[in-house]
């Protein structure tokens, strides 16, 4: 009998070791996530649905929910302090690089996780950023944002302009020119800067070229010779983005167009241009000038090194649920408009339906069109910095200040200077 | 008996020698947790290559960063030349205008003088955030009434948050507006302590009203106006939330030209946005330095009337 129960109770740890299974049906667990944003209500209705209550009986998540800054100066704080973290803490593509670099996250390709089968169906890109030169995958995508161009119908029609095919960025501007009427208070794009980062793919990464910054040259000094082009072009209302005036105008419906991330759809519908009483608004979706492939935002989830062991199992049970789960995918971009990592949902036949504030159009299409051939970046630990000195760039081109070749130089001096 | 009387009130002598630092200890527990020991270890801390981000120990540079802050960093003088002419422009200037508003509101021919009190100093409490977004929005190219008022005379819309001399503007109007009712206050408390003795004399001397206050208040006043120019230096150069959410954020570093970068927004771009919190520290330490170096400026410029 002795023997029977020993039997019995190596078969079942052996089964446990050899299928990975991390959670007991007979425990409870509680996992606490970190997020922020609207993240919590995604995933509060990822753990509403069927599917997630029939797979984790005895789950149960906890939120600790931040606005953005908030969540990630918490987070930095308490992973260099070495301190206790949330099971699962989520990270905008922003802070990925720093984190690729410095270490405090789990590997996940790592045993016993062995992630890397299960990245291999989640978009290469963002996989790409949260993978370190050794190979460790520090974070999983969970949301991606592919950009594209949101255009207003009604103006573009008035203007006699076909938006969906706009072929480079010359016939973007000219486009912009017939739809503003400033007359009117119409303007063509809110501010020039917002076309700034389009060219440098987000500027999450890329801004290294053989430990070169700011090179390829060509690359960095075209973009500010675009956002020079917008600012001749006097199509701008000088909006500063999430700014009283910026909002209002949106509201106002005087703002004709603008690229961003699919995110975006979501601000726009839920805040600056809300839908009709049919469903429907006046805005539509078209590729970025040129068919330009970029990525503008996206989230990570990741389990910092301080989480123990056996949390570690079950958070990233729950973890890989989150990102390579259709039903969570889907019911994340159902909620906020959070566009899958998940590249199996793309042909998921709600990726074919008309969508009702587009007035019908089949935007998850170009959505997923875009997320499949955004170009890989190269991320590293002075990405944030980096980002802020080319802003002031930018900032230098659009007042006048300074010509694109004066500010690109100014740029990669303070650049050098800066990462010394 | 008698021994025993003795012995419990000699307990109660102790007792009340030691009860005062009881009470007191509250504060200065909190002060050495909170107080002292951050502050005596961001010293430490500016001697090592430290990021805040991760988990990779500290390395001991020395002076490195110091030196690195003073003689390579692309951003930490020009910084300071921003955070120099806002503390002219923005906390000094509100002297000029606090100390005549103060005599103003101290003089009989002003009535209903709490109602102006509190409307003077009701900035001084108002949230900066909600202060710099209206500000944003009076100076804002399209909608603003700023652009408003000079289209009516016939001027060209200014983009103000666009441009290097549009942001300083901005920004010292916001210190002026927010603290000049705070200085009057200070400069009001200190003119209700001079005799009025003093002006009957003068008044009786045949002194003017410009004279009297020349030859009287300025001089009685130079205590409190020590007092008021030093925390207007203190609070001058650490000027951060305005420009920090006037500009957008770490994001933009202070705007065109990095006009709005000031040394504390540096500072906490440094240490929480680089999460280089050695060097962070060090910026710290060399503005706490500035500081010193100008209220001694002041201290010496006031002395003569101070002793």
């Amino acid at each position: 009998m002795k023997r029977l129960c020993f039997m019995v109770v190596l078969g079942v740890v052996a089964t446990a070791l050899l299928t990975g299974q991390a959670i007991d049906p007979a425990k409870k667990y509680e996992v606490t996530v970190g997020a922020y944003g609207d993240l919590e209500k995604a995933y509060k209705a990822v753990i509403a649905t069927d599917d997630f209550k029939k797979k984790f009986p005895n789950v149960t998540l906890k939120f600790q929910t931040s606005d953005f800054g908030g969540h990630h100066n918490r987070l930095t704080t308490v992973i260099a302090a070495g301190e206790q973290t949330n099971d699962i803490e989520a990270l905008e593509v922003g802070y990925i690089a720093q984190f690729v670099q410095a270490g405090g996250l789990t590997d996940l390709n790592a045993a016993p996780f062995n992630a890397k089968k299960l990245s291999k169906d989640l978009v290469k890109f963002a996989v790409a950023n949260a993978t370190t030169e050794g190979g460790a995958l520090i974070a999983m995508p969970v949301d991606i944002a592919p950009a594209v161009m949101f255009y207003r119908a009604d103006l573009a029609k008035t203007a006699g302009l076909n938006m969906d095919n706009v072929a480079n960025w010359d016939a973007y501007i000219a486009a912009l020119k017939k739809l503003t009427d400033k007359s009117k208070g119409v303007f063509g794009i809110e501010h020039p800067a917002a076309v700034s980062a389009i060219p440098l793919n987000g500027g999450k990464g890329g801004w290294f070229q053989n430990n070169k910054p700011l090179e390829p040259k060509s690359k960095f000094l075209d973009a500010l010779s675009l956002v020079q082009k917008v600012k001749a072009a006097n199509v701008d209302g000088d909006l500063g983005a999430w700014s009283g005036p910026w909002s209002q105008a949106y509201l106002d419906g005087k703002i004709a167009s603008i690229v961003n991330g699919a995110w975006f759809g979501g601000t726009l519908r839920t805040w600056l241009s809300p839908a009709g009483a049919d469903g429907s608004s006046p805005w539509r979706v078209a590729y970025l000038p040129g068919k330009m492939m970029a990525s503008l935002g996206g989230t990570y989830l990741s389990i910092p090194q301080t989480v123990p062991g056996p949390r570690k199992l079950v958070a990233y049970e729950i973890l890989k649920y989150l990102t390579n789960s259709p039903v969570a995918q889907l019911t994340t971009f159902k909620e906020i408009d959070a566009f899958p990592a998940l590249t199996t949902v793309y042909n998921d036949k709600v990726m074919d339906e008309p969508v009702a504030y587009y007035g019908g159009q089949k935007v998850r299409k170009i959505y997923a069109d875009v997320a499949l051939n955004i170009p890989e970046n190269k991320v590293s630990e002075y990405d944030a910095v980096i980002g802020g000195i080319w802003n002031g760039a930018v900032n230098d081109v659009v007042s006048g200040k300074s010509t694109p070749q004066a500010a690109y130089d100014s740029a990669l001096k303070k650049v050098i200077a800066t990462i010394q | 008996m008698a021994t025993t009387i003795l012995a419990q009130r000699k307990r109660r002598m102790k007792a009340q020698q030691w009860a005062p630092y009881v009470f007191i200890s509250p504060f200065f527990i909190l002060f050495l947790v909170f107080g002292v020991y951050p502050i005596g270890y961001s010293i430490v801390s500016s001697f090592y290559n430290w990021k805040l981000i991760g988990n990779k120990a500290p390395v001991f540079i020395g002076f490195d960063n110091y030196v690195n802050v003073l003689t390579i960093d692309p951003f930490f003088l020009s910084a300071v030349v921003n955070t120099v002419f806002l503390l002219i422009t923005g906390s000094l200037l509100q002297h000029v205008i606090a100390l005549p508003l103060a005599i103003l509101l101290n003089s009989r021919i002003v009535r209903a003088k709490e109602l102006f009190k509190t409307a003077f100093f009701l900035p001084y409490i108002t949230s900066t955030v909600s202060v710099v977004i209206i500000f944003g929005n009076l100076f804002d190219t399209n909608f603003g009434l700023i652009n408003w008022v000079l289209g009516l005379f016939g001027l060209p819309h200014f983009r103000w948050s666009g441009e290097d001399l549009g942001i300083k503007v901005i920004l010292s109007t916001i210190l002026n507006w927010k603290f000049i009712g705070w200085n009057t206050v200070i400069y009001l408390a200190g003119l209700q302590a001079i005799p009025a003795e003093m002006y009957e004399a003068a008044e009786m001397d045949g002194a003017s009203g410009f004279i009297k206050h020349w030859k009287i208040t300025i001089p009685q006043l130079y205590p409190i106006i020590f007092l008021a120019v030093s925390l207007s230096i203190i609070g001058g150069m650490q000027v951060f939330e305005e420009p920090f959410v006037l500009t957008g954020g770490y994001d933009n570093m202070g705007g065109s030209g990095n006009s709005g970068l000031t040394a504390a927004f540096y500072l906490m771009f440094t240490a929480f946005k680089a999460y280089k919190i050695g060097k962070g520290s060090a910026i710290a330490w060399l503005l706490f330095i500035t500081i010193l170096g100008l209220n001694a400026i002041n201290r010496q410029a006031t002395r003569k009337y101070n002793q």
